[in-house]
């Protein structure tokens, strides 16, 4: 039998093994953590747990079950080339063909290789790598390539001469202010992102609050198990969810 | 436009160019003549299975376009080469060029020493997997010119009616990218990346299919290792709900009730797929669901005559490519696919901003799911400032539209010429050299 915990505010319901969750809108330190983000999952740590919030081992069944998701190739399978295979043609080409590695290798690497950028930057590079990171707070790509490109942030001053206007005597002043050549010249000469640095950041503060979805059958996670965390919808999926995957999550 | 090539040491152009825009599910390719010709069409484009599969059951392997030849997909493995959008395993991709390119046999062929390669990749490709590219490019295939081009950029020289050839790429264009390995965000500039406002999201095609097994195995029967049949089944029942507050009346409507409350599934979007046999069919279908035959599956059926196996689909039609709007329903820490699109366009000057706005094209195969592109439209049009122009459009073939770019802008010699690096110009300058032109940093 699982401990029972009744949450404060939920309805009261006598039956062992779980409770209603009472959703209180958006909030963002319950959302699950990326694993990837140590930064912000180490500004949370300080905070109160809550209801919602996910335990660490949650937080690994998630990431564990997104990666699983994301999986390109099964490394548990190798099927071998068919047929006659032509010979690699120089050293170079014999390295390449002969790699084993994952994406995740290459991946690996390149973060590692911008981390050692950035623990030992050149003056140059350092004036760059905050830039970039300040625009989307993740590692930034330097580049070797390119001198670093200062992009002016927006501003309004451009638009001051048309503010003067009456607005409601011209359209122009519904227009946005003329673009930049160095504005421009600035953003087509940016280096690209590292791959890490180029996901869409999480959802802002204030939009629609987090979905919960019962594990089992997909509709609204209202109630939770209290021996795993997981949402499921009613006692008929919870059976199930207790029969099938609570273990697994644990 | 694409970053200029050197002026001196171009080869007299070779008489054709293979254009590939190297999918992690599929290649899309076609030869292009050097020559004057009629501007490359959707026809051109050939579609190929990006795998190399073995099969358990008749112990056959296939490479590629061989896997037309199958006729059980029942737990058949497959081997990728791209992951993530990204060429990784040269010895596979090597193979299946070899065997679609090069061997002897139908269809594209073509002598890499009298061909260029055109060649589209994802962006935010990381450094050393360019190189590898680069290298076994010209020192495996020996191609005599080549181009690599982030392939989602040349969208900017199909023209927005999609009819005319134009040498001019458009000016400000935003390329949704929904394709298997994910979905990418990029704003385009005359033709050019605007590589800091690039945003991607996870999700993809391949995420999506993988959701539906998983699902799948938990509700019904075990399908963990029929990737192929999952994927057929998530093209044929998909759609994008139009709203959240539809998708919230479309879960109520699939859900089965309480203990004691049970309610009859709606089969206006409940469906029955008969799952394919692999001995009478390869292929599997999807009615509307009906309890009758439904109850009959379990263990009710006939023993003499055909029996059908029934798959159930119900809220997962809807809420697996729900997640392009809203990962996190998943815990994919990430803004869905309309708010990921204003991060990306926030970070422009308004006036570019603007623009992006009024030209927006969705190309890949997530594009084709029903009501994917209504969603964003409608999604889009809340979130953007209400004086600006929005225009969302669906590529006419969402998924051979980057490759018929890339083929218009290879159409043009003088476009052509200016980005072409010959096998000479590479042997050189080395790869270092090479990656480095690619991305613009070397003029
Ligand atoms: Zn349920
Ligand atoms: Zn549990």
């Amino acid at each position: 039998m699982p401990h029972v915990e009744v949450l404060p505010n939920s309805a009261s319901v006598s039956a062992p093994g779980w409770t209603y969750v009472v959703d209180r809108g958006y909030d963002p330190s319950k959302v699950a953590i990326n694993p990837k983000d140590r930064k912000r999952a180490a500004a949370r740590a300080g905070g109160a747990r809550t209801d919602n919030e996910l335990s660490a081992r949650q937080q690994t069944a998630i990431a564990r079950r997104i990666a699983e998701l994301s999986r390109d190739n099964d490394p548990k399978q190798s099927i071998p080339i068919p047929g006659k295979i032509g010979v690699p043609k120089t050293q170079n080409a014999r390295r390449i063909i002969q790699y084993q590695r994952q994406i995740k290798h290459w991946l690996d690497d390149e973060e590692a290789q911008l981390a050692q950028q950035q623990a030992a930057p050149e003056p140059r590079r350092a004036a760059q790598a905050r830039r970039v990171s300040t625009m989307i707070s993740m590692p930034a790509t330097p580049s070797e390539a390119t001198p670093a490109p200062t992009v002016a942030p927006y501003t309004q001053s451009q638009s001051t001469a048309s503010s003067q206007i009456d607005p409601l005597l011209s359209i122009e002043s519904l227009m946005p202010p003329p673009l930049d050549k160095a504005e421009i010249d600035a953003l087509l000469a940016a280096p690209p992102l590292s791959y890490a640095a180029s996901h869409a950041a999480p959802p802002a503060p204030g939009g629609p609050p987090q979905r919960h979805f019962c594990d089992n059958c997909g509709y609204w996670g209202v109630i939770k198990c209290l021996k795993c965390g997981t949402r499921v919808c009613g006692l008929e999926c919870k059976d199930a969810h207790e029969a099938t995957r609570c273990l697994k999550w644990a | 436009m694409p970053p200029k090539g050197s002026k001196k040491g171009h080869p007299a152009a070779p008489k054709q160019t293979l254009v590939l825009d190297n999918g992690a599910y599929t290649l899309k390719a076609g030869l292009v003549p050097g020559g004057a010709s009629a501007p490359p069409t959707y026809a051109d484009c050939t579609v190929i299975p990006n795998c190399i599969a073995r099969s358990t059951r008749d112990k056959r392997t296939y490479i590629a376009s061989q896997l037309s030849s199958c006729k059980d997909f029942g737990e058949l493995a497959f081997r990728r080469p791209v992951e993530r959008g990204f060429i990784v395993n040269w010895e596979a991709e090597k193979a299946i060029w070899e065997h679609e390119f090069l061997q002897e046999g139908e269809g594209l062929r073509c002598d890499p020493k009298e061909t260029n390669l055109v060649l589209g990749e994802k962006p935010n490709c990381p450094r050393e997997l360019q190189r590898n590219c680069d290298e076994i490019v010209f020192e495996q295939f020996e191609f005599a010119g080549y181009y690599r081009a982030i392939g989602a950029t040349l969208n900017a020289y199909n023209s927005p009616d999609n009819s005319s050839l134009s040498a001019l790429p458009q000016e400000c264009l935003l390329v949704i990218d929904t394709s298997y390995s994910d979905t990418t965000i990029l704003p385009l500039y005359n033709g050019q990346l605007l590589q800091s406002a690039v945003r991607r999201l996870t999700i993809g095609g391949k995420l999506l299919t993988n959701y539906l097994k998983e699902l799948s195995s938990l509700r019904h029967y075990n399908m963990m290792e029929e990737t192929y049949l999952l994927n057929e089944i998530k093209e044929a029942v998909s759609f994008v709900a139009p709203s959240i507050q539809q998708f919230s009346k479309d879960l109520d409507r699939t859900w089965k009730g309480r203990v004691g409350d049970k309610r009859p599934l709606d089969s206006s979007i409940v469906l029955d797929y008969v799952l394919p046999d692999y001995e009478r069919s390869s292929h599997g279908y999807a009615r509307p669901h009906d309890p009758v035959k439904f109850r009959m599956r379990k263990g009710l059926q006939p023993q003499q005559g055909p029996r059908e196996d029934l798959l159930p689909l119900g809220n997962e039609r809807f809420a697996v490519p729900e997640l392009l709007f809203s990962p996190t329903d998943i815990g994919v820490q990430e803004a869905g696919l309309p708010e990921a699109i204003m991060q990306s366009l926030n970070s422009l000057p308004e006036m570019l901003k603007a623009a992006m706005f009024a030209n927006i094209v969705v190309v890949g195969g997530n594009a084709l799911i029903p009501g994917f592109v209504e969603r964003l439209e409608s999604e889009l049009r809340m979130l953007v400032p209400s004086q600006y122009l929005l225009n969302v459009k669906k590529a006419e073939d969402p998924i051979k539209h980057t490759w018929l770019g890339a083929a218009r802008f290879a159409s043009q010699p003088e476009l052509l010429k200016e980005v072409l690096v010959s096998k000479a110009e590479y042997d050189e300058n080395g790869s270092t050299w090479l990656v480095k032109k690619f991305a613009g940093g070397s003029k």
